[in-house]
């Protein structure tokens, strides 16, 4: 069997959902804080961008979203995520990030942290 | 996405951003010919008789050259990044036409070629506020509407294009920056007080394309629009926050404050217009210069890399072209007001700015490379 899927399993939804083993979530979790949306100086995890994150087996799939349809910087932020987590993920891990806009994103996924910089 | 193992997809959801360099080339080139150009219209001296053919045309096309062939093309381009359709790549494609044609001195089919990019701009911001539709993308998408109606009187020769050419980019910051007030507590009325903003500077802009009273009323309502959009921008921003961060987001927001001093100044330039004042200088080139370009130098740092794949180092040194535009600004459009050779001195020093942020981008994407050589991995951002 798989060594990935012999770990023990975890789901949580804190700072996003989560499924996977639980030996990876603090890296991954540590990986997509390192993913920073430029004009507000602000981990994607801070402002609420990630829907979540399933690891099994084979892959680790992401589902991101964006404050905006229009954001040009879209490409340049899944390469971020892409590049923070192929450091922390076992190389025999595929890892898929898509792009979502259901549902679409509101303010209250924000952390606390990041309401309080933008006076909340 | 592809989803092998840690093999990294070598290109955008469209596959198509090998399509970009070519369009900013002629973006570039666009840039260049407008900005000689307009030096050329600057100058206090009367012109030599002989000049090259593309200098005249670029004196002649110069705000066709530098909103649409330049903004235009570079706008538009974001927005096909942003969607990720090989379609999205129309408009730029036709703008980035365009400005080759009026360079050429074509003007006849680049006017058409602009007429072009804004039908195929303006269906690339329908599909976006079907995707998410909002104010914001609404705006986006009345913006683009204003480009439209902006390359047809261009192409009509029928009234000037200037108030909805600058109202195409005025409405495509104010829908940005909206769409970033989501990330504050927004205070009530915000969105309301932005549309009649928009209204304002719609009906102005209307105004100003007819002759007589509708024109005189019209030019002071677009300048009374123009206030208050940078009333609300500096009430309502994230910049006023995130001034108070480090790095590239307080640089944005210096930028961007910035810009919204001189968007005020510029409104009132075109209610002096308006009135019969002399102050077209401040009216067109404290929006085109002082508000437009620092919004463009805000956020080259971050949209660069989405358009080129090319990383940029930030430091410091950013804030040099940024002072030396809003220093020559001030020389040009406040102290030269009554004196055409400050205000001819101002206008080079605004070029020698352009030219240093040029070179500040090249070396920061020079400076990213040599950290990532130094270092383990890219960290540098």
């Amino acid at each position: 069997m798989n060594a990935i899927a012999a770990q023990d399993r975890v789901e949580s939804c804190d700072p996003f959902p989560y499924a996977g083993p639980a030996a990876l979530q603090p890296a991954v979790a540590a990986a997509l804080r390192r993913v920073i949306d430029p004009e507000i100086a602000m981990s994607i995890v801070d402002v609420g961008l990630v829907y979540g994150v399933d690891i099994d087996a084979r892959q680790a799939r992401v589902r991101v979203t964006m404050t905006s349809a229009a954001c040009p910087v879209v490409d340049v932020i899944i390469d971020d995520i892409w590049h923070e987590l192929s450091r922390v993920l076992p190389e025999t891990l595929a890892i898929d990030v898509e792009l979502v806009w259901e549902p679409p994103w509101m303010p209250a996924r924000m952390s606390d942290r990041a309401k309080a910089v933008m006076g909340w | 996405m592809d989803a092998r193992p840690h093999e990294r997809p070598r290109q955008g959801r469209h596959g198509l951003v090998s399509a970009a360099p070519a369009v900013l080339a002629a973006a570039a080139v666009s840039l260049v010919v407008a900005v000689c150009g307009g030096l050329l219209r600057a100058c206090p001296a009367t012109a030599p008789p002989g000049l090259p053919g593309w200098l005249v045309a670029g004196a002649s096309s110069h705000a066709a050259l530098m909103i649409c062939g330049f903004l235009g093309t570079i706008v538009a381009t974001e927005r096909a990044v942003a969607v990720g359709r090989a379609w999205g790549w129309l408009a730029p494609a036709a703008s980035a036409l365009a400005a080759a044609l009026l360079v050429a001195g074509d003007a006849g089919h680049g006017r058409l070629a602009l007429l072009l990019a804004a039908v195929a701009f303006l269906g690339v911001n329908v599909h976006i506020v079907r995707r998410q539709p909002a104010m914001h993308t609404a705006l986006l998408a009345i913006a683009a509407g204003a480009w439209l109606v902006g390359d047809a009187l261009f192409q009509a020769e029928a009234g000037t294009p200037l108030p909805w050419w600058f109202g195409f980019l005025v409405l495509t910051v104010a829908a940005e920056r909206l769409e970033m007030t989501r990330l504050r507590r927004r205070a009530r009325g915000t969105q309301a007080q932005l549309a009649a903003v928009v209204g304002a500077l719609l009906a102005g802009a209307t105004g100003a394309s007819l002759p007589g009273d509708a024109g005189t009323i019209g030019l002071a309502l677009f300048g009374a629009g123009l206030v208050l959009l940078s009333a609300w921008l500096f009430a309502h921003d994230i910049a006023t926050r995130t001034i108070s961060t480090k790095g590239l987001s307080r640089y944005m927001a210096a930028c961007l404050l910035l810009g919204y001093g001189w968007l005020a100044v510029s409104g009132i330039g075109w209610i002096g217009l308006s009135f019969g004042r002399p102050w077209r200088d401040m009216a067109l080139h404290a929006l085109g210069l002082g508000f437009i370009v620092s919004m463009m130098m805000a956020h080259a740092p971050v949209i660069l890399p989405a358009l080129t794949r090319v990383r940029l180092r930030f430091g410091a040194w950013f804030y040099a072209p940024v002072a030396l535009l809003h220093a020559s600004l001030a020389l040009r459009l406040l102290l030269g007001m009554d004196d055409l050779l400050l205000r001819g001195v101002g206008a080079l020093l605004n070029a020698v700015a352009l030219l240093v942020f040029v070179a500040t981008m090249a070396g920061a994407a020079v400076a990213w490379r040599v950290a990532r050589i130094g270092a383990a991995g890219p960290e540098v951002d």
